[in-house]
């Protein structure tokens, strides 16, 4: 049995989500497992981030939950018309969730999110061909949403929240300048917050059946001071100051959700949602400079991403009292631009297959286990502005487990 | 302990599956025979740098990128007549500092010689018969070795051998040829000064018989065409409106002058003062946007009053009548080597049109490069030969225009593998 579990646990460290783009979307084992379908439910305090207009629809007085997802992915690399490879060595990435709501009066209820809702974290093998492009990339968003829910009858509630986000960008990437010892290379870090908020309803035709609709803004990620730290050969050092500051901005898109949930008998509850990402906001990454040389210009790489319309399908079966399981999967095309598709987020078409189940420890408190396997389908594409075309393809096995205390 | 083997089994499974897989490039020599391929040409072809042929740089040429692909479709062993060491005959640049500023400086001599011995009988024969300085009908003269140390090397006779004589003695079944550019740029190089354009009408007559002696045994091949030499940092690199004067300077140089009322200068860039022709006292005028200035002007005589005071030597400068000579030349041997790449069924590489786009700015695999000195990347340290991904770029050239011609399937070679310019 221990040499199953450590067998878990390789597979687990060897083996990160793109949800499309930067986006992550695991924010609720449950949901994870029945294909990230949320919108429509109202299982517990989940719904502050899924649609806080469900909230107040959720079944106990207090609903305290958190939870953890390991993603380990893969992403590899053929450039056109060679016979060149890369990998990443993507580091394992640990996005996580934090729920507690509770009834104030029977139709209201508040509650406080914490999450991760957008993340990047790749890195290529050292020296790979795209180093001009991205060595490394990280982006990490955290948000804090105080939520409050209403319901108006018992067919129909509304709820919205307030998202504070801060988040971080740190990527690297080499600079065609050498050295007798090394190529250069340049360094950005910086943080920053913002504020945007998070709205839903959710409608009730009859027991059975739950519909949702949720929007959360946009959010501008502008790092207005980031480090740029530039590593060139000496006698270029007057052209590249070491310590440099630069300007960055980076938009967390907006989505607009809608659900549909049916329970076909007391045991067995399915669900449909249709998320649709404004990836549009994502026109251009710009690096603004403090300070310019003749070598070192400000410049605009255009991203060009358009809006996407990702579909989700779950299903929850009661086995017993203690047990439910939970299957989905879902289908995430890319928003990149096939011509501006660069490798610092070479999003594919994703296709998703998720799995997961809840044990009830003791009444009210429940373990929670997902499984998430994103397949990214082979993708032709180039960066037309800098030359680097190939083909791409990805995978991520992405476990999950949390724990859901409801009374 | 069955159990557990099989447990392992599995987990090494899941682990192996976690990695993606795509299809490989798909290989194919198509209908062309790569199994023997020569490449004939000149400094270019050699795998020259930095002003010299030396061992490191050898080893990027283009045809050896270029054959080291075909390997991959039935392609052969490719020797290059390599150099000793990275000295060659002790003649090249290398990037160091002056006063501050980057500047090309020597980059060591070869003490012992030892590049010098013919080395045919120990390493021979060779497959790459590129041979720095030669022009288009050097290839075919027998015991061009005396003349050319370059070529004396490495031929099977010193005293007898021709370059494509050694060549077909390989018995290529695939040739790179690529000859032409010296007929040209000695003369650009010298500012028009004790050299001539080969005549057209010659070039066409010996670039005939080249092609035929190459393709008599039905081998098939690629020809590349002339760039537009001028392009290259030797010629662009020093504005030949360069003499930046302030209001004092100019007065005293007005009144050096002053009986050569058609020089004239004002504060601000002014042309450089040249002597359009030797030994005539009187053709003395000003350089215009429409000269070209040589890299090859001594950067100290220009700061001891060349140019301003004291008249640049014509072997310095093109004016735009040669200019213009250079081009129509450049023309008419490419509308000729189009036309035999035609007649002969070989796959006619376009590098005048590439070089083109590099003189507007090009990027491969995210790595930009221009026609600039040095920044650009393309260009090594004289000014007229390749930095290693320069001949990656070419190299690349080649494969499309040969996968396109013969239907085949090189893989082409990465930018990113190989070194740009090394700064200090």
């Amino acid at each position: 049995m221990r040499k199953i579990i450590t067998c878990f646990l390789l597979a687990t460290l060897s083996c990160q989500l793109h949800a499309g783009g930067y986006q992550v979307s695991l924010h609720g084992q449950k949901q994870i497992g029945m294909g990230l379908v949320g919108t429509s439910l109202t299982m517990d305090g989940s719904s502050s981030f899924y649609n806080p207009g469900a909230l107040a629809f959720m079944q106990d007085t207090y609903s305290i939950l958190a939870g953890v997802s390991a993603i380990k992915s893969y992403n590899l690399f053929h450039m056109q018309g060679t016979l060149y490879e890369a990998r990443t060595e993507n580091p394992l990435s640990t996005p996580f969730y934090i729920y507690a709501a509770g009834r104030i009066t029977d139709n209201l209820v508040a509650a406080i999110a914490v999450n991760t809702p957008y993340g990047n974290s790749l890195s290529w093998e050292e020296g790979w061909a795209g180093r001009f492009l991205i060595e490394e990339i990280s982006l990490r968003a955290i948000t804090i949403q105080p939520t409050i829910s209403y319901m108006i009858n018992d067919k129909f509630s509304i709820g919205a929240g307030l998202v504070y986000a801060t988040g971080s960008v740190d990527l690297t990437r080499a600079l065609p300048m050498e050295d007798q010892y090394e190529e250069g290379s340049l360094n950005i870090s910086g943080s920053t917050s913002n504020w945007g908020f998070n709205a839903g309803v959710l409608y009730k035709p009859n027991e059975e059946i739950n519909i949702g609709l949720s929007y959360r803004s946009k959010i501008n990620m502008d790092v207005d001071d980031a480090d740029a730290k530039f590593s060139v050969p000496l006698s270029l050092q007057t052209q590249f100051p070491a310590n440099n500051k630069v300007a960055v901005a980076l938009p967390l898109p907006a989505n607009l959700d809608f659900g549909i949930s049916y329970d076909v008998n007391e045991a067995l509850m399915v669900g449909l949602a249709l998320n649709y990402v404004f990836w549009e906001a994502y026109e251009v990454l710009a690096f603004d400079f403090e300070t310019n040389t003749e070598s070192l210009q400000d410049s605009e790489n255009p991203r060009e991403y358009s809006n996407k319309l990702i579909i989700r399908m779950g299903g929850q079966y009661k086995v017993s009292e203690v047990l439910y399981i939970r299957l989905g999967g879902y289908y995430d095309p890319s928003p990149v631009n096939e011509i501006y598709f660069s490798p610092e987020t070479p999003s594919v078409n994703n296709l998703a297959f998720t799995a997961g189940l809840s044990y009830t420890v003791i009444p009210g408190m429940s373990l929670d286990l997902s499984f998430l396997y994103i397949n990214g389908l082979e993708k032709e594409a180039e960066y037309s502005p800098e030359n680097f075309a190939g083909r791409y393809k990805s995978r991520a096995f992405i476990p999950g487990i949390g724990i859901s205390y409801n009374f | 302990m069955k159990m557990k083997n099989f447990i392992y089994i599995i987990c090494s499974l899941v682990l192996i599956s976690c990695e993606p897989e795509m299809d490989n490039f798909e290989l194919s020599e198509g209908n062309a025979d790569f199994s023997t391929m020569v490449a004939v040409g000149n400094s270019l072809t050699a795998g020259f740098a930095d002003g010299e042929l030396y061992r490191s740089a050898q080893l990027n040429s283009f045809p050896n990128i270029v054959a080291q692909q075909m390997m991959h479709v039935g392609g052969g062993e490719f020797k290059q007549p390599l150099m000793k060491n990275d000295y060659g005959f002790g003649n090249r640049l290398v990037l160091g500092i002056i006063n501050g500023n980057l500047a090309p400086l020597p980059y060591g001599n070869d003490e012992s010689a030892v590049n010098f011995p013919s080395i045919f009988d120990e390493e021979g024969p060779f497959n790459n018969f590129g041979v720095p300085g030669a022009k288009t009908d050097h290839l075919l003269a027998n015991g061009y070795g005396v003349l050319n140390e370059y070529f004396g090397r490495f031929a099977k006779n010193i005293n007898t051998s021709s370059i494509l004589g050694d060549a077909l003695m390989t018995d290529p079944t695939f040739f790179l040829l690529w000859i032409g550019n010296n007929d040209i740029l000695s003369f650009a190089m010298s500012g028009g000064v004790g050299e001539t354009i080969t005549n057209i009408d010659y070039y066409r007559t010996i670039i005939n018989t080249i092609v035929d002696e190459l393709t008599a045994k039905n081998a098939k091949g690629a020809i590349a065409n002339i760039p537009d030499v001028t392009s290259a940092p030797f010629f662009t690199t020093i504005p030949p409106k360069g003499l930046i004067l302030n209001a004092q300077q100019a007065a005293n140089l007005n009144l050096f002058y002053a009986n050569r009322p058609h020089i004239q200068f004002s504060e601000g860039p002014n042309g450089f003062v040249v002597h359009a022709a030797m030994h005539i006292v009187d053709s003395i005028r000003q350089l215009t946007q429409d000269d070209l200035l040589l890299l090859s002007v001594p950067q100290d005589s220009l700061n001891a009053g060349w140019g301003s005071t004291k008249p640049i030597p014509p072997n310095y400068f093109l004016s735009k009548q040669q200019i213009d000579e250079i081009n129509t030349a450049v023309y008419q041997y490419n509308e000729y080597l189009e036309g035999i790449a035609s007649i002969y069924e070989l796959a006619y590489v376009n590098i005048n049109s590439l070089l083109k786009k590099a003189v507007r700015g090009i990027y491969f695999d995210g790595v930009s490069f221009n026609t600039q000195y040095v920044s650009g990347g393309v260009f090594s340290l004289d000014g007229i030969h390749l930095t290693a991904r320069g001949n990656v770029i070419m190299a690349n050239e080649f494969i499309d225009a040969i996968n396109n011609k013969y239907n085949s399937s090189i893989p082409k070679v990465s930018v990113t593998d190989y070194e740009g310019i090394i700064f200090p």
